[in-house]
């Protein structure tokens, strides 16, 4: 993986070794159109175990069990939904579903306002269409219809993005378990082990609600931000350390209590309270995820690494602070203040220099 | 095989209890011993009743107080019950064989005391605990959850209720109580109890035996634990039986609910979803465990239907292929709750537990409740409890739903029998005399409006605990008004206070007790010759007034309260012109009594209004007084209109005058604001003295006072302010309407920073 010069790596490439390991050591029967076992699937996604003496790094760090009714559901050959707050591993976890799945993850529709039928469906390569007329070699085909043929899993990322009539358009396709060609009097039929897996944001309720007949075609799973401290440290540490060695970022590690600072001051913000309970909090406008902690910690590394010493300094990460925090100037910005006013002034000296840093930042 | 049959069960186990059915079918045993206290032999014979519904409960409880209470509770599927019915069927002798409930108490009993002396102070709680948990497994049970990944119950759904046919269940759960035993066989006080009773299990068998029913005949129910313990352990002897602490002690039978079942309710040895598991039961009798997860999935739908949602059978079918795919997952044959919960969440509650919450509870919990048939041995006052109940007909309130119970106190002219007229008012004294003794079952709900005297409002749940509350009262008294009686006159008797004293006599009157309020005023009249605060005095006197007023809605005699009425009336006359002498925080308190003897004066012609008056007069007049006080009284006074306009202008001027101290000045206003506003308000003289009055203050004054004044208005409706200012507005020629638009605006932002810049100023320093 390290010959190849690319930003960012399929998951099944990335994790090549660990997948192969995982096939080689199978003992257990393996569903039509998958590469391992369910349960060699869990094992996957949670790990914390070694295969034929390769490490399996743990990718979902959350609740074990709802992974197991996420892949529980792809063995019904149902289709599976993925709802959560923006950073809560949704696309992380559907991506590393279908690697280890599939051994593909690359059969992605991507929703947005301007997702057309035509990504789910098939469109047409109109020079070949004009020259040849309706045929096969002129048929562009979606993600989803070569997952149907293949017998795999097709992603769609951020459904409820989508107009109504691209929603629409999956019902039949997950219903019927078929997809029909008119123009060239062609029925494609879904091949088993065909599924998709679909993610939606909480903070997008409304933009494009799903249909109750789409949604009755999921299951749904919804995927929680991380229950406590501890676990969050855990998901923010592997993660970072796992980034800045694909990015060669010049810096450091972040230290211990960098972290923990970051930690605690998102979930403090997230929660609208102190950890400890006893005083409440403004929320901001935006969402402090885990997966925000993680790219502000990468970004100061980043900053670090390229104009400073290679440490994460107070004013690297006052600077990356200020940035995730303030997304709404006004009611961000009064609630970051009142937030370094009252908490984190009242800290004492371990946080004092950053509180000093952020203090000058927020004006 | 040498010994007696040995059958190791898992308490409030279905499969336990249907595989202990078919051992019992094969064994046919002439002699049947069941884990429970050998004592209380005589209470199967309830449990067999065919009108007894599950789930019941032995309670057993000590005659002396502090009351501690064991109890022996008894599902549909807990194998003891099923080896009961089974004796009984069949005409099978069936026994307890456990210690007497009175060791067991007395057992709690040294418990109690150890951990009193432990921790230095008084944990005296009941100690309901269940006899058959050693804590000493829990950490077995913890060590297997981190082994297994899930937890307890579900381990033993996965591992011992889906045991299939071919499958030795009574081996398999032997073992597991034999390596359960092995793996938590930790020293401590449990473990002696454990080897105690087991000792005396072991001599009941063997008293049995000696009696001549053959060893093989001989057929043991325990929990598996306590397997090992009896293969090994000796029986007990007479002189170690003979020195068994005992407790004098009772028992009852008595009907129990899922949801005290639960451990929701936090009740250790429960099984979390007493529903769900009968629900097994009901599908190993209709054909196997895998039937459990169609009744489950299929009730929850209708349930969470029931709840107003829409559930299409195509996501319940999902959600049974889903769960079974879990079960897969783990291994096991069949879907356990956890499975069949998580795939309703994913397919019927989209995602989230809170949109199945309802649902689930009633399908997994229950709202279960047993009943008895009537002739239970019963304790007196449970006895007149349900029959009560039936005599009031408020036994469709006997549910775990919480329900609204309105009643109308005052005689119904248009029924025929005196029954049914003051049924109301009967209703009450009994669920008055149920909250005296401290009984659960009724709340009583503060009353919708004013002066609505003849509506009372309760809420009624019944829960297990009521009933063990009902039962604790069996040592006052053998009915429910003896029983309210005696706790009445008890605390009369301890009662250091008039308003104590006061208080009972008002629980009396509403409990329809003349006698216990009889006592309780006795007290009060004895209470009453010790000096006590002017405010007391004032509570309590209102609280009889109450009873002189609205007595007869009661049907009771108010005419021995009368003189008592009387005698603290004029305590409090006598009094109340000393109290006034105080600092400002006191202030308050003498107006609220000040209130409360006025109105009490206004309700009974029988009190002196000439006394009342004069008094009041004397505390408006006063100059030495707490000028709040003296305000207050001038208020009454106004209200009653013995005070002529031109004695009003007079009294402000004076009170207002430049050379009066302003906290003085405007403490008085503000004690005459406290009352009757609206005759203020529409005093168009009194607000110009008042302006005349500050504007003639110089600034450092005009600062003091403006404190004083503030806290004076601080509690006038908005509307009232309004029409303060348009009162204002006609003093100063401004338009009405002009000086309500400043006074009423938000402020500005200018005016909010001369507003900041004031909260440093400190008041303090004027």
């Amino acid at each position: 993986m390290a010959g190849k010069n690319v930003q960012r790596l399929p998951a099944e490439e990335l994790y090549q070794t660990e997948l192969d390991a995982l096939i080689s050591a199978e003992t257990e029967s393996v569903p039509t159109g998958w590469r391992m076992s369910p349960r060699s699937v869990l094992t996957y996604l949670t790990g914390n175990t070694k295969v034929k003496g390769v490490e399996i790094t743990p990718k979902y760090m959350g609740n074990k069990r709802l992974v197991e009714i996420a892949i529980a559901t792809l063995v019904t050959d149902r289709a599976l939904l993925l709802i959560g707050e923006p950073g809560t591993a949704k696309s992380w976890l559907s991506e590393h579903l279908a690697a280890a799945v599939n051994g593909d993850s690359t059969k992605v529709v991507q929703g947005t306002a301007g997702t057309t039928e035509e990504h789910i469906r098939y469109s047409w390569n109109y020079a070949m269409l004009i020259a040849k007329g309706p045929c096969l070699e002129a048929m562009v085909k979606s993600p989803v219809y070569r997952a149907m043929e293949t017998g795999s899993i097709a992603r769609v990322e951020e459904i409820s993005r989508c107009a109504s009539e691209v929603q629409d358009a999956l019902i039949s396709i997950l219903s019927e378990k078929r997809l029909s060609v008119p123009e060239l009097g062609l029925e494609v039929p879904a091949a088993k082990g065909f599924s998709v897996i679909a993610t939606a944001n909480t903070r997008d309720k409304g933009v494009n609600d799903m249909s109750a007949a789409l949604k009755r075609r999921f299951n749904i799973v919804v995927l929680p931000t991380p229950s406590d401290m501890e676990t969050e440290l855990d998901i923010v540490r592997t993660r970072v350390a796992q980034l800045s060695a694909g990015l060669d970022l010049n810096a450091r590690q972040p230290g211990e209590d960098t972290v923990e600072k970051v930690v605690t001051i998102f979930r403090e913000l997230r929660a609208g309270a102190t950890l400890d309970g006893k005083q409440k909090l403004k929320t901001t406008s935006g969402v402090l995820s885990t997966a925000e902690a993680i790219s502000l910690l990468a970004n100061s590394m980043a900053l670090a690494g390229s104009f400073g010493d290679g440490r994460i300094s107070d004013g690297d990460l006052a600077a990356a602070l200020q940035g995730a925090v303030v997304k709404d100037e006004e009611h961000d910005k009064v609630t970051w203040k009142e937030y370094l006013e009252n908490v984190m002034k009242k800290r004492g000296h371990e946080w004092l220099p950053l509180y000093r840093a952020c203090r000058e930042l927020n004006g | 095989m040498s010994g007696p049959t040995l059958f190791g069960v898992r308490h409030l186990s279905p499969a336990a209890a249907f595989r202990l059915r078919k051992a019992l079918d094969e064994a046919k045993p002439e002699l049947v011993l069941v884990e429970g206290p050998s004592d209380l032999n005589d209470q199967m014979r309830w449990l067999c009743h065919p009108d007894t519904r599950f789930p019941a409960a032995i309670l057993a409880y000590t005659k002396e107080p502090p009351v501690r209470t064991v109890l022996w509770p008894f599902a549909v599927y807990s194998p003891e019950t099923q080896a009961i019915l089974w004796a009984h069927e069949h005409g099978v002798e069936c026994r307890f064989m456990d210690l007497p409930s009175s060791v067991f108490l007395a057992f709690a009993e040294a418990a109690a005391k150890r951990a009193a002396l432990r921790s230095g102070e008084d944990s005296g709680e009941e100690n309901s605990g269940e006899p058959d948990a050693p804590v000493t497994t829990e950490s077995v049970y913890k060590r297997l959850e981190t082994l297994t990944g899930e937890d307890h119950d579900t381990f033993w759904e996965r591992s011992f209720e889906q045991l299939g046919d071919g499958e030795d269940f009574q081996a398999v759960n032997n073992t597991f109580g034999r390596q359960l035993r092995a793996a938590s066989l930790e020293s401590g006080r449990d473990l002696a109890e454990t080897v105690v009773r087991e000792a005396y299990m072991k001599r009941v068998i063997a008293q049995a035996i000696g009696s001549g029913v053959s060893v093989e005949k001989i057929f043991c129910v325990c929990g598996s634990f306590h397997v090992a313990g009896l293969e090994e352990n000796q029986p007990m002897t007479d002189e170690e039986e003979k020195a068994l602490p005992k407790a004098d002690c009772c028992a009852t039978l008595m009907p129990y609910s899922y949801y005290r079942l639960s451990s929701r309710s936090g009740y250790g040895a429960g099984n979390k979803a007493p529903a769900y598991f009968e629900l097994l039961w009901d599908a190993l009798n209709r054909g196997g465990v895998g039937e459990g997860a169609y009744l489950y999935l299929t009730q929850l739908a209708a349930a969470h239907r029931q709840a107003g949602n829409v559930v299409s059978s195509a996501e319940v079918i999902e959600a049974v292929r889903l769960a079974n795919t879990l079960a897969a997952m783990r291994g096991s044959k069949y879907p356990t709750l956890s499975d069949l919960r998580d795939a309703s969440v994913t397919t019927m509650g989209h995602g989230s537990f809170s949109e199945l919450a309802v649902a689930a509870a009633d399908t997994e919990i229950g709202r279960k409740i047993g009943f008895l048939p009537e002739g239970v041995a019963r304790t007196s006052v449970q006895e007149d409890f349900y029959r009560q109940l039936k005599v009031l007909r408020l036994e469709k309130y006997r549910t775990a739903e919480l329900q609204r119970v309105d009643l109308d106190l005052r005689e119904k002219l248009n029924v025929k029998s005196e029954a049914a007229a003051l049924g109301d008012l009967r209703r009450s004294f009994f669920l008055h005399r149920l909250r005296v003794l401290g009984v659960h079952f009724a709340n009583l709900l503060p009353s919708r409006q004013e002066g609505a005297n003849w509506g009372e409002y309760w809420e009624l749940r019944w829960t297990p605990e009521a009933e063990i509350e009902i039962v604790e009262s069996a040592l006052m008294g053998d009915t429910i008004e003896g029983a309210a009686a005696f706790a009445l006159k008890e605390r009369a008797d301890n009662s250091s206070s008039i308003a104590q004293a006061a208080a009972i006599f008002q629980d009396a009157f509403l409990c329809g007790m003349p006698a216990a309020a009889a006592h309780a005023l006795a007290m009060l009249q004895g209470l009453s010759v010790d000096s006590a605060a002017i405010s007391e005095v004032a509570e309590t006197a209102s609280r009889l007034s109450l009873v002189v007023r609205y007595g007869d809605l009661r049907w009771f005699d108010p005419a021995p309260v009368v003189p008592l009425l009387r005698q603290l009336y004029l305590r409090a006359c006598l009094t109340l012109e000393s109290a006034c002498v105080g600092d400002s925080k006191a202030a308050s308190a003498v107006n609220q009594a000040m209130d409360r003897i006025n109105a009490l004066q206004l309700n009974h012609e029988f009190l002196e209004e000439e006394r009342w008056l004069d008094l009041l007069t004397s505390i408006s007049d006063r100059d030495d007084l707490n000028t709040r006080c003296s305000g207050f009284a001038m208020a009454i006074l106004l209200e009653r209109g013995k005070v002529d306009e031109e004695l009003l202008s007079r009294e402000v001027a004076r009170r207002l005058s430049p050379g009066v101290p302003a906290d003085l000045g405007a403490g008085w206003f503000e004690g005459l604001a406290g009352k009757n506003r609206y005759a203020l308000i529409a005093r168009l003289s009194l607000w110009r003295q008042l302006d005349q009055y500050l504007s003639g203050l110089d600034d450092k004054t005009f600062r003091r006072a403006l404190v004083f004044l503030r806290r004076a208005f601080a509690d006038f409706s908005p509307s009232e302010k309004n029409d303060i200012a348009e009162n204002l507005g006609e003093i100063w020629g401004v338009n009405a309407r002009q000086a309500a638009e400043i006074l009423m605006n938000d402020v500005t932002e200018a005016e909010q920073t001369v507003l900041d810049s004031l909260d440093e100023f400190d008041f303090d320093d004027i």
